[in-house]
């Protein structure tokens, strides 16, 4: 347990249906290439519903990366703050899945421990068929991403630090 | 007239559940239960090497992503015919147990109990009231007025912030909903509980398998988990009694709060016991094996048919050949094309064919699988008939709790015959939980006592054969009887096939037009406002329904909600 708040940089989505794979993707990429100050946790978390809420409780800052549905041309990257992501009103519960970011979230404030901060890193997916690996047009948006990342990081004073031997990003499913 | 309703939740997931129903003088006549995407993750298995296949499975699905691990382990063990050592058995059980109850609690109170609890009602409860109400039920600490006072302020407090938050898209002052208000406040409150203690569980996972979701800790021959009771590094006692003690509090919870709660909604909701029986054959497979080879068992599994526990035979072992050649899937209404409409897994083709959704022809992702050419419920009620039959110790005792109690507060007595029914799944699922989480105690002392006793392997060395060998697994998940089947040549997966517990469950008819289990029970459920149709989703959460299995992807500007057509 620790005894300050966490900034917990979570990589959502399904590695095994294509560009559902960006999250995961990033992180592999940032753990390979940097550590990170003790208040920093890097955490690939997959597809998770309702069991989302321990990665958000009481941290000071969430930054959530993930594939979106949004407007936007295919490898788009767009970023939302706070409540905006809390404006839509949640989905009808017809699965275990239905939970997602947004009623985390509220699930959070019923028990009193929302995070301070949370930001969704987003790139609008072009195939999210069955298979592993991303498009090359989201591929092309992983860079950008990362570096959102990082810039968010530095802002709080917990900076990233390049690895002196950067590994290859331990892409398992490819 | 015949009205038609369609439920069709475009929701973050793509592999949503569609539902219609044709609704005539109240009553639902016809219904259709499709699958809306197709799952190719088998697909991505061929080739590849056995041992990963675990690591790949359990990607499936986001929520289930445990049980996908073990069936798949298990299948490759079969294939290759691996024994594996106790402790590595004990721990996949407490692993097993955790995530069950977890995800029965979740299910429960966070995705169905509030077909049944009106949350706006639940303001005007009196916390003097319900206080009373659930000290007559239950010893639980948590039912004080202070307790419940708060609980009401805080609702209260997000009301006046004109916002329910999470709350906000029930069926609110829906003509369906019969509780008290007191009663809707306790279990309100219960609800914020179960947060809680449904984390609880999930520790217990993340501990022994390093990570939740997507365990790390499995093995094809055993667990990776390093046994040494005084290592820091390895499962050791502090990390096993970090595990006793969240087990024993989520086992408190369960027996204090969650089987009275079912108890008292069964009651107050006694028609819905006589609601939504639908195919009353039923299907698990016995798990939390007690030995080496996977031929004793905690928890008893097997068919019964025409919904006579006369008829009760249970599935003996791992290899038990009357679970391995009975099951086939056909797809005469789903969208695949093949040369045969109805295939054992082992020789399972999946070639999507997506044409329109036509309700005279195919109309689902999901295949139609049969147990001896039978339709077959699965699911929690499925394992406790067979338990209940069985002369199984536990699930007799918390069964007959559950008659019990539900039938003093409905003034009524109750046999087990309503548990074949909409609300008769939710006392199950409660009765399941309450026998896991007892057995996962006992289980915990077994692996504490083997490990004293000198014994510290977790894991079975082994080699490929040569050629083609194929196997199956078996677990029973918290949404019924899941089995992996596998097919290896020369240390590659040549095929690999899942039949899911909501495949069972959600398929749509078959060859001989005979209806899926969902189908099947919503058939007579009332419908008092084909507007707001909360009765036909009551009926379908109570078989916890888990279709996604695959894509989500989040919709920050929230521009899809769950749209109910009435055409």
């Amino acid at each position: 347990m620790t005894d300050y708040a966490p900034i917990r940089v979570l990589g959502v989505g399904n590695v095994l249906t294509s560009d559902d794979g960006l999250g995961p993707t990033v992180i592999k990429h940032l753990e390979a290439k940097y550590t990170f100050p003790e208040a920093v946790e890097i955490i690939e978390v997959g597809t998770p519903g309702l069991d989302f809420t321990p990665y958000l409780a009481d941290a000071a800052l969430v930054i959530v990366l993930d594939a979106v549905r949004a407007k936007d041309a295919p490898g788009s990257v767009r970023i939302w703050r706070d409540e905006e992501l809390l404006k839509a009103p949640p989905v009808a519960r017809t699965s275990p899945h239905e939970p997602g970011l947004r009623e985390a979230l509220m699930a959070t404030e019923l028990t009193d421990s929302s995070p301070g901060n949370i930001v969704l890193i987003g790139v609008v997916p072009e195939t999210l068929e069955a298979g592993t690996g991303l498009s090359s047009t989201v591929n092309a948006a992983v860079s950008e991403v990362e570096a959102l990342v990082l810039n968010e990081l530095e802002n709080l004073g917990e900076a990233a630090i390049p690895r002196s031997e950067p590994q290859e990003p331990d892409l398992w499913w490819l | 007239m015949a009205q038609m309703i369609t439920i069709d939740p475009i929701t973050r997931i793509e592999g949503h559940l569609r539902i219609d129903v044709e609704v005539d003088r109240g009553k639902v006549q016809k219904s259709w239960s499709s699958g809306q995407m197709w799952r190719g993750i088998e697909k991505i298995l061929e080739g590849r090497d056995p041992r990963d296949a675990w690591i790949f499975t359990q990607r499936i699905c986001g929520v289930c992503t445990t049980v996908h691990a073990i069936a798949s382990v298990r299948a490759v063990e079969n294939a290759l015919d691996i024994e594996i050592p106790l402790n590595a058995q004990l721990i996949r059980n407490l692993l097993v147990s955790a995530h069950c109850l977890h995800d029965h609690i979740v299910h429960f109170y966070h995705l169905s109990a509030l077909d049944w609890v009106d949350v706006v009602s639940a303001l005007k409860g009196d916390p003097k009231g319900a206080s009373k109400l659930a000290e007559s039920l239950s010893p639980w600490p948590g039912n004080s007025v202070k307790e419940l006072q708060a609980v009401k302020d805080k609702l209260a407090g997000f009301v006046s912030r004109g916002q329910l938050g999470i709350f906000t898209n029930g069926y609110w002052g829906h003509p369906a909903m019969k509780l008290h208000p007191d009663v809707n406040l306790l279990a309100v409150s219960h609800y914020l509980q179960a947060l809680e203690y449904q984390k609880k569980a999930n520790q217990v996972v993340a501990i022994l398998g390093g990570k939740t979701p997507n365990i790390q800790n499995l093995a094809v021959g055993g667990v990776a988990n390093a046994i040494n009771l005084d290592n820091e590094a390895t499962l050791n006692m502090t990390k096993l009694y970090a595990v006793k003690g969240l087990l024993e509090e989520v086992q408190r919870f369960v027996e204090q709060v969650y089987l009275p709660d079912v108890a008292a909604i069964g009651a107050m909701y006694a028609p819905w016991l006589s609601y939504g029986a639908g195919v009353t054959n039923y299907l698990s497979v016995p798990d939390l094996p007690t030995d080496t080879k996977g031929t004793t068992f905690d928890l008893p599994g097997g068919t019964i048919f025409n919904g006579d526990l006369a008829t009760t035979r249970e599935f003996e072992s791992f290899d038990d050949p009357y679970f391995r050649d009975n099951i086939t899937e056909n797809i005469t209404r789903a969208w695949y094309e093949d040369t045969e409409e109805t295939r054992h897994p082992y020789q399972g083709q999946t070639n999507p064919a997506y044409s329109e959704l036509d309700h005279d022809g195919k109309y689902s992702w999901v295949k139609a699988p049969r147990f001896d050419d039978q339709v077959m419920q699965v699911g929690p009620l499925a394992q406790v008939l067979v338990g209940f039959a069985g002369g199984h110790k536990l699930t007799q005792k918390w069964a007959t709790w559950m008659l019990k109690t539900a039938g003093s507060i409905a003034g009524a007595k109750l046999g087990p015959g309503v548990l074949h029914s909409t609300l008769g799944r939710h006392a199950a699922r409660a009765i399941r939980a309450a026998v896991i989480a007892d057995t996962a105690v006992s289980h915990w002392q077994r692996l504490v006592e083997n490990i004293g006793g000198g014994d510290t392997t977790s894991f079975t060395p082994w080699e490929y054969p040569k050629g083609e060998v194929q196997g199956f697994g078996f677990h029973e998940a918290p949404r019924g009887t899941l089995s992996h089947w596998v097919v290896i040549e020369d240390g590659k997966i040549k095929n690999y096939q899942c039949v899911v517990p909501s495949t069972w469950n959600a398929g749509p008819r078959d060859d001989k037009d005979r209806m899926g289990p969902y189908e099947a029970s919503l058939i007579g459920n009332p419908v008092a406002d084909p507007e707001r149709p909360l009765e036909v989703l009551r009926t379908i959460h109570s078989f916890d329904p888990c279709l996604a299995c695959a894509i989500h992807t989040l919709d920050p500007d929230g521009n899809e909600v769950s749209k109910v057509r009435t055409l």
